[in-house]
């Protein structure tokens, strides 16, 4: 299969967006899953969220981190990926839930809530709402690429107010949640942020479904590298989820599991800049 | 008649002192003049037993005496016949339990060494372009292999040879199943399994990489577009224990440790991605291949003091011999009748030891081996910065969740009858699939059963056919 880059753009100072040629992971996907890149023959295998799925390629959100995501920042459209692999996971069901409310501060959960609201909407009975949370005016994703154009109701913030509303979703959510306006939460971004948001709608009752990222290495059930505790149970991230039920997750450990490789990580980083130099 | 010469010819191996800082093949193979005089010491008996415990009945006898002849390229078919891929055979059989430990010769001296003259034969025919010449009358059915370990490999081999068109389907990103991502590259060299798998090619297999069945093709598809079906998904999700700690940083399944190191390749980090952390002071709790296999690859990615945490004592590990003796030589340290009781852990989330009960052997069991109990008051701590936990693995739920139509067995792994057929008409299943895990050898002969059952299934299917 040839995995070749058919648009690639800037869309904040960290983030850019990558549209790929993926045949057999766009033709089957469904909101919730997400994709396995191997970018260059020694590569690793990294985990995706997808933001859309059409004619045979998938779009993805990617944040300039380490080595294989900035590695991947030069490629150009035209280059080719190793290997696309998906879609992987197990989604949550498209259903009818009511008021629906799909938030992300980050990266990973922009493209997951694009692609949500956008099927949720679809069904007839949810009133979906969107939330999106960027650092500041500078951050927020190019008009096309939020998520205002497949919600019914949608939130912009950014934390220091210089665009849209002042503050962070949690906000907003809490007014809602007041209000009793709210059915489902979804809600995918930073770690400690959803945990945050796990404390906040837990006294309310409210479902709180959150897409979890740990680090991954076949994500086809075979490593338990990416294990998570659910109520104490163990379940496999690539498998089981990535979408897991917040109120039941064991955040602590998800954070620190996740900071397993940071040394190597950095070592990596600083080999591929030497290579680069 | 010449003198029996009772001693094996040695194999020349890499020395432990370099062999440590490497991933290269630990043996270093047969030269042509040694692999003849360890031939001629098989005194070709009359009534071959050793035959008898190859699970595959490889023709054993036949093959040694051409290889004392120097006839290498017969050695090498008659090899072939029963055996698709006697390069890794040769290297990875419990051979003292099959083949060499019926052997006449073992009675009053050392065993013929069948195995390494096995890989030896293989070799010679990889390095001078040998290789089997047949042909191929081509029929329209379809026959799809999910699974490309020594199962699904013999199997597509096998069908292709009955003239199917066959597609293989592998999960990830290189085939071999446990070949690649299991034993590592000092044990059975990659370049062996990628000969092996380029044959595949060769005589007309369609490879079919990052195909998840269940996951991201579905299994009925599969069912609608091809005659015949075998499955040789393996039993590769790894078990864990169940106590205190497992969410510790530091603590890995054998698979996710085996996987990063030999499929992923993170003893060449950073030239390759992935990265792995393997701490001076390493506990792989287990005794099987899986564990030598951890604990010899912690000792060459520089661990200081590798222990294998193991509940019963050194003469009841399921391991090969000579993975036991390499292990040992290498530095392993065997500690004996203990198991785990809980992980330890610092404030950070790092694994800083293990605590182990004291056991006691007591009565046999099922397995024949007696039943380690514990001896009540006997804990004690372990400190170690890493540990593998090698414990076995469990068929993958991610193929199994998706096809509930397909029946399984209690243990959890795939009902067969004895014609290796499922309870869906023309799907059959072998290897670690369904016996939980085994050896490579069975699974690549219940592969070729499976490819015989599956031929059957058709041509009866079509008279035609
Ligand atoms: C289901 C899922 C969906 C994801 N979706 C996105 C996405 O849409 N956009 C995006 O930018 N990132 C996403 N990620 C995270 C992404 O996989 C990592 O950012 C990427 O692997 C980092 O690689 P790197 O070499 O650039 O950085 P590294 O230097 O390797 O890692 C930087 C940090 O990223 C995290 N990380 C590293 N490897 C992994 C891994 N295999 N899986 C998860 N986290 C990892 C660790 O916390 C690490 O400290 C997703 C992860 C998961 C599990
Ligand atoms: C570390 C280790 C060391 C070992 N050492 C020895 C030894 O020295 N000697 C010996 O005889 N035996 C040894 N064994 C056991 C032996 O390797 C296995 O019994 C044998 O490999 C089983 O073969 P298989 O073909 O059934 O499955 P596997 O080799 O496990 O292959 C199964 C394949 O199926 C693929 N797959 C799974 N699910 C799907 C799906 N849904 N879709 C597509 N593909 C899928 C997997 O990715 C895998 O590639 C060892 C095992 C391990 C793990
Ligand atoms: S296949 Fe295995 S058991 Fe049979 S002869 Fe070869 S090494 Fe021995
Ligand atoms: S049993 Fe030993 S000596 Fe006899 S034929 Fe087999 S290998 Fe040769
Ligand atoms: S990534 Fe290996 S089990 Fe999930």
């Amino acid at each position: 299969m040839i995995h070749k880059i058919t648009r690639k753009e800037d869309i904040n100072p960290d983030d850019y967006l990558i549209e790929v040629v993926a045949p057999q992971v766009a033709e089957r996907f469904q909101p919730g899953h997400f994709a396995v890149l191997i970018t260059v023959p020694n590569g690793e295998r990294i985990p995706m969220s997808i933001q859309k799925a059409e004619d045979g390629k998938i779009t993805m959100f990617i944040k300039r981190l380490g080595k294989t995501s900035r590695e991947l920042d030069t490629f150009k459209v035209g280059d080719l990926l190793e290997s696309v692999i998906g879609p992987m996971g197990n989604p949550p069901e498209i259903k009818k839930y009511g008021n629906v409310v799909f938030a992300s501060d980050l990266v990973c959960g922009h493209a997951e809530n694009y692609s949500m609201c956008k099927e949720l909407r679809e069904i007839d009975g949810n009133h979906v709402i969107s939330m999106q949370t960027f650092p500041s005016s500078k951050d927020v994703y190019p008009e096309e690429e939020l998520c205002r154009d497949v919600c019914d109701e949608y939130y912009l913030t950014t934390l220091d107010g210089s665009r849209g509303i002042k503050g962070h979703y949690r906000e907003i959510l809490k007014d809602m949640l007041d209000k009793g306006k709210v059915d489902m939460i979804f809600a995918g971004g930073d770690i400690p942020g959803l945990r945050e948001l796990a404390k906040l709608t837990k006294p309310y009752h409210i479902p709180t479904i959150v897409t979890v990222r740990q680090i991954m290495v076949d994500a086809t059930g075979m490593c338990g590298s990416c294990r998570v505790f659910v109520d104490g149970e163990m379940k496999l991230t690539c498998i089981d989820g990535p979408m897991f039920d917040a109120h039941k997750l064991n955040f602590e450990d998800i954070i620190s599991r996740l900071a397993m490789f940071k040394e190597k990580e950095a070592m990596a980083m600083e080999h591929y800049k030497k290579g680069v130099e | 008649m010449a003198k029996i010469n009772k001693v094996r010819i040695p194999m020349r191996e890499q020395s432990c002192e370099k062999r440590i800082k490497n991933f290269d093949s630990v043996p270093l193979g047969y030269s042509e003049e040694e692999a003849m005089a360890e031939a001629k010491r098989c005194i070709q008996c009359k009534d071959p037993i050793c035959e008898k415990n190859c699970p595959v009945r490889m023709k054993i006898k036949a093959m040694i005496r051409e290889i004392a002849k120097g006839n290498f390229k017969n050695a090498f078919f008659i090899a072939k016949e029963d055996n698709p891929i006697p390069a890794i055979a040769g290297r990875v059989c419990p051979q003292e339990d099959q083949c060499e430990g019926a052997c006449i010769m073992g009675k009053t001296g050392d065993a013929i060494n069948i195995g390494k003259l096995g890989a030896f034969i293989a070799d010679w025919a990889m390095k001078n372009g040998v290789t089997e010449e047949f042909h191929i009358k081509e029929k329209d059915k379809k026959v799809a292999v999910i699974g490309s370990g020594p199962a699904g490999i013999s199997c597509a081999v096998d069908l292709r040879k009955f003239g199917y068109q066959v597609t293989l389907f592998e999960a990830l990103h290189i085939a071999g199943g446990v070949l690649q991502y299991g034993i590592p590259a000092f044990r059975l060299p990659k370049d062996i399994v990628d000969y092996e798998l380029s044959y595949l090619k060769k005589i007309g297999v369609d490879v079919k990489l990052n195909n998840i069945v269940g996951q991201n093709i579905k299994f009925s598809e599969l069912r609608n577009e091809f005659d015949g079906i075998f499955l040789g998904t393996g039993a590769g999700a790894p078990r864990f224990l169940n106590i205190e700690g497992e969410k510790l940083k530091g603590l890995y399944s054998a698979n996710e440790f085996l996987i990063r190191v030999n499929l992923m390749k993170a003893y060449k980090f950073p030239e390759y991605d992935t990265p792995i952390v393997c701490g001076d002071r390493v506990g792989v709790i287990g005794a099987g291949n899986v564990a030598m296999d951890s604990a010899r690859c912690a000792i060459r990615l520089g661990a200081k003091e590798v222990y294998i945490l193991y509940r019963r004592t050194k003469e009841y590990s399921p391991a090969r011999d000579e993975e036991i003796q390499h292990a040992i030589e290498e530095g392993v340290i065997f500690k004996e009748l203990v198991n785990p009781v809980r992980f330890i852990g610092n404030e950070d989330g790092w694994v800083t030891g293990v605590e182990l009960v004291k056991m006691k052997l007591g009565e046999p069991d099922k397995s024949g081996r007696p039943r380690p109990m514990k001896i009540e008051g006997t804990e004690f701590i372990l400190e170690l910065d890493t540990i593998v936990n090698a414990l076995g693995t469990k068929p993958n739920r991610l193929f199994l969740d998706k096809t509930p139509e397909l029946e399984t067995a209690s243990w959890g792994g795939i009902k067969v009858d004895e014609n290796l057929m499922t309870n869906i008409k023309g799907v059959t299943a072998g290897g670690d699939a369904i016996s939980g895990g085994a050896t490579v050898i069975l699974a690549l002969g219940e592969g070729r059963q499976a490819a015989a059952s599956i031929h059957k299934y058709l041509s009866n299917s079509n008279e035609n056919g």
